[in-house]
């Protein structure tokens, strides 16, 4: 049942219904509903793998207990230690095991390892990586393990981040199921807010990119470079639109339950070197991956000082890309992030401001140069994580620097110049947005626009830009496959 | 060692890491609010704060600190 479904709105209603007029008795009572509800919504995608799922819960949840509870410190390393390697198996098991099992690929880069024989269960990688997080915190005792089972069930499987996050920190969501939670009108209605962006970026925006870059990057032998090159470009904003559309939508949706989620992107394009990019895109994974791996293998090296620092940096993206799938492409785009820090790392600018809150825009020149060179690294990598083999990546930048980058266009089936040109303008329309609502905690929080007049025009706006500009043909969430 | 010499020494420390001479002391001030405090320079910081002072962090110890005086009472609980 995707985001963007009859079946969904209705469900969501039902469930919103019930949550604040039936079971608003206690926090026990809305976690019973959230849990049910979240069961059933991942029981529809594939019932078997709700079994998995809830294995995890019982397996987290009693060993954070017993690693807490015991005192001896080699005991509880090998209690973190089985913890992991249970998590990870089972990751392994569903994410990886084609990757590993077929070595030949070491020879051959046109082979495309996927998961054929192996259904890959729903959201496993968020899940899991937030389970991963709550026994480490629990080691490390940062955190104290959660002693209902009922909270810590609501905390995993909770469906509005079940699919493709984000993935939340224990030490921030459970504290906020553990209590009752009352209807507050202000942050519901925040949450719609949200939603309607989510839906535009998704339907509006990734949608009509993904009608132009899908078939280009199925068939780039059919399309010269200048179509390439536009095409990265919209599938760059396809994927960025796409996942955050959906980050956005799951936001919104737990507002209206009245729990905070944590944001995903910050208008990561307004970015001008790739440490500033990674703290603004998939916020909870670069998070992750900072605190559970850069940190202590940084730690570990640092007595090789910068070169401690980079291998760690490059590790712990090649994992970012690992993280995606088990596929060659994904561990270049990985391990191209990882390289562009290197200059990064070697050449420290001097900083001018002391704190870090301040917002600039993109008035002057040096500042956009940079975030324009950025934005083509950005597109570069985009192309090995949007191909299918690491051989059609490299066909397909070698195609886009030929002679065929100076040749007319070839447009893709059902696409159109004025639908190109629209779907541009919406990115420009987008990025705006984004540029002006930094400073806020999303695109559409408009309390600073004083006239109601203009906010509810703004919205209905969009509802109209939605109904006659969206485009339902690509309507599954790329992320909803990691 | 006194407090307030550790203070400066770390103040040095932290302003030639991050590059940047106009960040004054603020016990309270977190390392998200201190600009290019990072997951990458923060490593840094605490190698030279080891080097500096002649101690070692534990992982643990560092995952527990909130701010700048938590730091300093690290360090002073070391040296």
């Amino acid at each position: 049942m995707n985001f963007i479904s009859p079946g969904f709105a209705l469900f969501l209603s039902i469930v919103f219904l019930l949550y604040w007029f039936v079971f608003k008795k206690n926090a026990r009572s809305q976690n019973i509903l959230l849990l049910v509800a979240s069961l059933f919504f991942y029981s529809l995608f594939n019932f078997l793998f709700s079994g998995l799922l809830i294995f995890s819960i019982l397996f987290n949840f009693y060993i954070g207990k017993l690693i807490e509870n015991t005192r001896k410190r080699t005991a509880r390393k090998w209690l973190l230690a089985s913890g992991l390697i249970v998590n990870l198996g089972i990751l392994f098991c569903f994410k990886y095991f084609n990757l590993f099992s077929s070595l030949s690929f070491v020879n051959n880069f046109n082979s495309i390892p996927q998961a054929e024989n192996i259904v890959l269960p729903l959201g496993i990688s968020f899940y899991t990586f937030q389970v991963l997080g709550y026994i480490i915190d629990v080691y490390n005792e940062e955190i104290n393990s959660c002693n209902d089972l009922l909270i810590f069930s609501t905390y995993v499987a909770y469906f509005p981040k079940i699919a493709s996050g984000p993935i939340e920190s224990a030490k921030k969501f459970l504290p906020q199921v553990a209590v009752k939670r009352n209807f507050d009108y202000a942050l519901a209605t925040d949450g719609m807010r949200q939603i309607l962006w989510g839906l535009f970026t998704k339907i509006v925006v990734a949608n009509n990119c993904a009608s132009f870059a899908q078939p280009v990057f199925e068939n780039h032998d059919h399309y010269p470079g200048s179509t390439l090159l536009l095409a990265s470009f919209f599938y760059l904003f396809q994927v960025y639109c796409d996942f955050s559309g959906y980050s956005n939508i799951a936001i919104g949706i737990s507002k209206l339950f009245g729990i905070q989620l944590s944001r995903n992107f910050n208008a990561p394009f307004f970015s001008t070197s790739i440490r500033e990019y990674w703290q603004k895109w998939h916020i909870t994974l670069t998070s992750w991956m900072m605190k559970y791996v850069f940190t202590p293998l940084s730690f570990s090296l640092r007595r090789f000082k910068k070169a401690g620092t980079l291998i760690s940096i490059i590790v712990t993206f090649v994992a970012v890309g690992l993280w995606h799938g088990a596929e060659w492409t994904f561990i270049v785009f990985g391990l191209l992030h990882g390289i562009y820090f290197i200059p990064l790392m070697l050449f420290p600018k001097k900083n001018n401001d002391p704190l870090s809150h301040k917002q600039t825009f993109f008035f002057n020149l040096a500042r956009f140069s940079k975030m324009f060179g950025l934005f083509l690294l950005i597109m570069l990598t985009c192309i090995f994580f949007g191909s299918r083999s690491l051989a059609e990546s490299f066909g397909f930048i070698n195609k886009i620097f030929s002679d065929s980058l100076f040749s007319s266009m070839v447009w893709p089936p059902f696409t159109s110049v004025f639908r190109t040109f629209i779907t541009v303008l919406f990115i420009v329309i987008l990025l705006a947005t984004e540029g002006m609502q930094r400073p806020q905690s999303h695109e559409l929080q408009l309390a600073h626009i004083k006239s109601p007049y203009l906010r509810r025009t703004i919205y209905i706006a969009i509802i109209l830009v939605i109904l006659l500009f969206g485009s339902v043909m690509h309507i599954n969430f790329l992320y909803s496959r990691f | 060692m006194e407090k307030n010499a550790i203070v400066e020494k770390t103040l040095i420390i932290i302003r030639q890491v991050l590059k940047n001479e106009k960040i004054e002391w603020n016990g309270e001030l977190t390392a998200e609010e201190i600009n290019g405090w990072d997951s990458l320079s923060h490593m840094i910081i605490i190698t030279e704060l080891e080097n500096e002072f002649k101690i070692k962090f534990k992982l643990k110890e560092l995952n527990k600190l909130d701010n700048l005086d938590s730091l300093i009472t690290l360090i002073q609980s070391k040296v």
